[in-house]
């Protein structure tokens, strides 16, 4: 019974920390994609360099949320 | 598709011998899902949909037995040293909870990484030679192929990133080589009856371990041991070394580790989400699930083959980055000013 109640947890936790790491890296990659598009229909000639250092930044973003994947997935197999 | 995957998954509702040697056994709808997820990991032997190609060899360390080497799983199970647990996993006879210390033996995502490295050798060695011959002669074949990736990762990854030329210069060839073997190692998922070897933690581990040493050897051999060490500090007054220090310290190994699980994560979600896609007819055992699942997988392997090539592009360029910001702004001043 203990055993099944720290798995339900473990279980829960991974899923609603997964889900909300999933939002905050949502609204981070979209901010970042909108001022990408907003920077580059302003300058035209720059969006090679804009969407380079773009695709960087959105690694970053998403390698914060993988991190999260990560501790949900070693929650999740306990 | 069925009874010739092995589920080394955690389930464990499959037994070993039942999915191992019949290829013919039905798999009920609950095992659909953990049978066809057993295909993302690695296996001891090749092959293509039904037909079994080759068995792998097993090889063995453990400190009681030392190294043994077996043709095949039967061959080891016959040796009477090791046997297969009931989750997959190779445990010793005289101890079914103990594992063997060191498992070397040769998977099938280490024939795909090897395959990959045989063809880069010898694309490489081949159009090499052809310069080596005579640089002018206009180029042809596979030479335009990789012409044009070596001039898009000089031009578009290193020089913008590394700020001392030289040191980009002569970084080159690990960058050019790093990209072409990942992007082979993704694209090789994508055919079928292939494993992507970057969806398994150790190759992408092994890779970012590479990323580890450039990145702070090449630090250590621009700007000196001494300007390494001070650049331990973050840029912060030395009185606060005691918080900056194990900072960057964490820090410098974040960068290795998060390559590391975004190569994986990255091959492994587009697998995992192809695969639920086809299970789902499977699953509910209808045929008009398919006209729904059918162009969506299609849509999926697609975005596949753009992941593959970003990916690649971004194990790169963020290793290509950290090590022109390891360097700094070194190449001229090397005197750390207040920044």
């Amino acid at each position: 019974m203990d055993q099944n109640l720290a798995k339900f947890a473990a279980y829960l936790a991974a899923g609603i920390g997964a889900g909300i790491s999933v939002i905050g890296a949502g609204l981070g990659i979209g901010k970042l994609a909108s001022s990408a598009l907003e920077a580059s229909a302003r300058q035209p000639e720059a969006s090679g360099d804009i969407r380079t250092t773009m695709i960087i930044a959105a690694a970053l973003i998403e390698g914060i949320a993988l991190f999260s994947c990560v501790i949900a997935m070693l929650l999740a197999i306990k | 598709m069925e009874g010739v995957l092995v589920n080394q998954g955690e389930s464990g509702n499959i037994h070993s011998e039942a999915t191992h040697n019949s290829h013919s056994s039905e798999i009920s709808p609950q095992q659909v899902f953990p049978t066809l997820l057993g295909t993302l990991g690695e296996h001891r032997e090749l092959t293509f949909f039904h037909y079994h190609i080759i068995d792998l060899p097993v090889i063995i360390y453990d400190k009681e037995y030392g190294f043994d080497i077996y043709s095949n799983i039967d061959k080891m199970k016959e040796g009477g040293k090791y046997t297969f647990s009931e989750t997959h996993k190779i445990v010793k006879v005289s101890n079914p909870n103990e594992t063997p210390t060191l498992d070397l033996s040769v998977t099938s995502l280490v024939c795909f990484q090897w395959l990959a490295m045989i063809i880069l050798l010898v694309a490489f060695f081949r159009v090499g030679r052809r310069y080596k011959k005579d640089p002018l002669k206009p180029p042809k074949g596979l030479q335009n192929l990789l012409e044009t990736i070596f001039i898009f990762v000089r031009d578009d990854i290193v020089l913008p990133n590394i700020s001392d030329r030289k040191a980009a210069l002569r970084l080159l060839p690990y960058f050019v080589t790093l990209f072409v073997f990942i992007l082979l190692m993704n694209l090789f998922g994508l055919i079928p009856g292939g494993h992507t070897a970057t969806g398994a933690l150790g190759t992408t581990a092994g890779l970012a371990l590479t990323a580890l040493f450039v990145i702070n050897g090449t630090a250590i051999r621009q700007i000196g041991f001494k300007n390494w060490l001070h650049h331990l500090l973050g840029g912060a007054p030395w009185y606060l070394f005691f918080i900056m220090v194990p900072i960057e310290i964490i820090s410098m190994f974040t960068k290795p580790f998060a390559l590391t699980v975004r190569l994986f994560a990255n091959m492994t979600a587009g697998h995992v989400i192809l695969l639920s896609l086809v299970g789902l007819i499977f699953y509910l055992k209808t045929i008009v699930m398919a006209a729904v699942v059918v162009p969506f997988s299609i849509f999926m392997y697609a975005l596949e083959l753009l992941v593959a090539f970003l990916q690649a592009f971004i194990f790169t360029i963020l290793t290509a980055v950290f090590t022109g910001l390891a360097i700094g702004e070194h190449g001229e001043h090397s005197e750390h000013s207040a920044h």
